[in-house]
């Protein structure tokens, strides 16, 4: 094949973009997820600890 | 079209504009699209790289086309899309079409890179050099730096709301620069060739080369439909992150439950 390296270049950035745009929104899809995930945790301790405080 | 089925059709439609339903139907298709667009541009690829005959003037170099090409009509198609959901979240203050608006950006972004890149790669061996201020190449790379620029903006502002509206206004003024690259080679003395390929009339290459590059050309819209999808899902949790709905989807107990 003549000028394979430029063709093989070109194919791997072609290849490693992609890659990225697949990874990238599944990346933020898990952090969106994570993030409600904390905040439903930290709104779940809050309720708790006030039920605590009306026990005493 | 009968009026029931128009009305299911409208119906339809509108409920998709509600973030829960429009999360399930991302969910749903989202993978179907990354899928099928990765087997279209696999058949496209092996007939790009292993049937197609080389070119007798440009050689093997000329396969980078099967990337380049694709890549190069999806970067201006994206941007008009990205536009048309922008003019949409504007007039008539569609929150689904902000975010589809936005989610458009980093996928243009990265064809319009592979463009650049591979056109590049392509120069080097054919023009003797990686880069010429071109007007083809130069408007390419304004295009790029729009794309950052609505991507910019949108993350700059912290009201979401606001931020999509100030990108997709830099989105439909950007759109005026389309026409410039589409006709670059014909205004300009251009280093650049012409254009080779039309969807309508006949392409001045070789009908035995062509059709990898219409796998590619579909592979590529079908794989930026799933990024597109996936981009906007992302994108339409995180502003509706204090919902119940999304902390029921996150598979957590709810505010009430722990009560």
């Amino acid at each position: 094949m003549s000028y394979r390296d430029y063709v093989i270049a070109a194919y791997a950035v072609f290849a490693a973009i992609m890659l990225w745009d697949y990874l990238a929104p599944k990346l933020q899809l898990r952090a969106a997820l994570h993030a409600v995930r904390q905040r439903a945790a930290r709104s779940a301790n809050r309720v708790r600890a006030t039920n605590t405080e009306l026990e005493r | 079209m009968n009026s029931s089925a128009k009305n299911r059709l409208v119906r339809w439609f509108h409920q998709l504009g509600s973030p829960p339903t429009f999360d399930r139907f991302a969910a749903r298709w989202t993978p179907w699209a990354y899928l099928l667009g990765l087997l279209t541009m696999g058949i496209g690829l092996y007939g790009a790289l292993f049937q197609v005959p080389a070119d007798y003037q440009q050689g093997d170099s000329f396969r980078i086309l099967y990337i380049h090409v694709p890549s190069a009509w999806m970067s201006m198609a994206v941007f008009a899309l990205m536009a048309f959901y922008a003019a949409i979240a504007l007039i008539w203050r569609i929150k689904l079409c902000e975010i589809l608006a936005m989610a458009c950006a980093p996928s243009g972004a990265a064809f319009t890179l592979i463009t650049l890149a591979t056109g590049s790669i392509w120069g080097k061996p054919m023009w003797g050099t990686w880069w010429d201020w071109d007007p083809r190449l130069t408007t390419e790379l304004i295009l790029l730096f729009l794309y950052l620029g609505v991507m910019g903006l949108y993350a700059a502002i912290d009201d979401r709301r606001n931020a999509a509206r100030a990108a997709g206004l830099l989105a439909i003024v950007g759109v005026a620069l389309l026409p410039v690259i589409r006709w670059s080679v014909v205004w300009w003395n251009s280093l650049h060739q012409g254009q080779t390929i039309r969807l309508l009339g006949e392409s001045s290459m070789d009908a035995s080369m062509i059709a990898p590059l219409w796998w590619m050309v579909v592979g590529t819209h079908l794989w930026f439909v799933g990024s597109l999808l996936a981009r906007a899902r992302a994108d339409n949790l995180r502003r509706e992150a204090g919902k119940d709905w999304v902390g029921k989807l996150a598979g957590h107990e709810s505010l009430e439950q722990a009560r």
